[in-house]
């Protein structure tokens, strides 16, 4: 058998980037049709052959690491890099925003009353569930940071009861966030302040089930003895999203939830 | 205090996992092999205990309900420039019929 004579890895011929991108045009197109034309299944195709392509596509990284052996140390590198610039990306994904929500807050328009938050708004107490879902997701920064040093430490009984631990808040903040979302008095359709205030936090939320089903992957490979203690990039990757989902829920809270009320 | 952990980890790389270098006593005090019980202590010391005071504070807001606002029919409010593509049209995705007045008043 051939070897090669770098450290890279040259991955085999693969699906799903193409299927993945007929997915991303299904779903897409599917969204105008809903809006447009009343009908949903375009979309339900798409959405369903996105989650496909993104379990088979990831569950190949998987073999193609844990059992294949093809993530050296510069493969390791550059996957750092990469998840490091996409993180990045989604901070300005974010930044834009928190944008429209500071150009709309800071000069309220006559329309509103002038004044923010508008006529007839009556926010949501920051002192209430938004500070819970803080606490939250700041012990949840610990939990995971505790999950971290015992996957190092190889002790595995820890390791599993501290990420079981992160993913169990990430989920009872999901929670709090849907029903704090049907109790709220005012609505995505109220002016700029529910435009804002929805878009934002909702895209918050998104990340926050996407940073809780990463770290819930990580879990089940940390039970099946995936990671050892020198090397678990999965797990890095998904501690850096969610702490990164952690701190655009802390300017979030400080905006929109406290000077915004 | 997350973002210098993330912080440490890019910039470190594989070496990240150690504590924090000189920020905060307890970082500061604690040995290398001593990382995963430092983490341990903070959760189920600080942590989940602030978890838990935040959610007897809500417990204890929830007590006393808040009667709901009067309708006034501001036209910078329940906007409906294009019907919403599920049911009939009216209704936001998580409408709440007892705290969300449709354009023409509550419901109830």
């Amino acid at each position: 058998m051939a070897h090669q004579a770098h450290s890279y890895h040259m991955v085999d011929p693969s699906p799903w980037p193409i299927l993945g991108a007929a997915a991303a045009l299904l779903t897409a197109s599917g969204l105008t049709m809903w809006f447009h034309s009343n009908s949903p299944r375009l979309l339900i195709m798409g959405l369903i052959s996105t989650i496909l392509v993104m379990f088979q596509w990831w569950r190949d990284i998987v073999r193609e690491s844990t059992f294949q052996g093809h993530h050296t140390p510069t493969v390791q590198k550059g996957l750092r890099y990469g998840m490091a610039l996409f993180i990045t990306s989604e901070a300005f994904f974010f930044l834009g925003f928190f944008w429209a929500f500071f150009h709309s807050s800071l000069a309220p328009t006559p329309e509103l009353g002038g004044q923010w938050p508008p006529v007839g708004i009556k926010p949501l107490d920051p002192m209430d569930v938004p500070l819970l879902n803080t606490a939250i997701l700041l012990a949840s920064g610990v939990t995971v940071t505790w999950a971290h040093h015992s996957i190092t430490e190889a002790s595995r009984k820890q390791a599993i009861h501290a990420l079981l631990l992160t993913v169990l808040l990430g989920f009872y903040f999901t929670a709090l966030q849907a029903m704090e979302y049907y109790e709220a008095p005012f609505s995505i359709a109220d002016g700029v302040y529910g435009s804002t205030f929805f878009v934002a936090t909702g895209f918050h939320g998104l990340h926050v089930i996407i940073g809780s089903t990463f770290l819930l992957v990580c879990l089940l490979r940390l039970i099946k003895y995936h990671f050892t203690p020198s090397h678990h990039f999965g797990f890095e990757a998904a501690a850096w999203y969610w702490h990164f989902v952690d701190v655009v829920w802390l300017f979030l809270y400080i905006s929109i939830y406290w000077w915004g009320s | 205090m997350a973002a210098l952990g993330r912080a440490s980890r890019l910039l470190l790389g594989a070496a990240a996992p150690r504590s924090l270098p000189a920020r905060g006593v307890a970082a500061a005090a604690a040995h290398e092999e001593g990382g995963a019980r430092m983490w341990k202590t903070l959760t189920f010391v600080v942590a989940l205990p602030g978890v838990a005071v935040c959610m007897l504070n809500c417990y204890l807001k929830a007590q006393h309900e808040h009667e709901r606002p009067e309708f006034v029919p501001y036209p910078h409010l329940r906007i409906r420039t294009k019907r919403f593509p599920w049911g009939d049209g009216n209704k936001t995705l998580f409408h709440n019929p007892h705290v969300n007045p449709l354009p023409t008043g509550y419901e109830d």
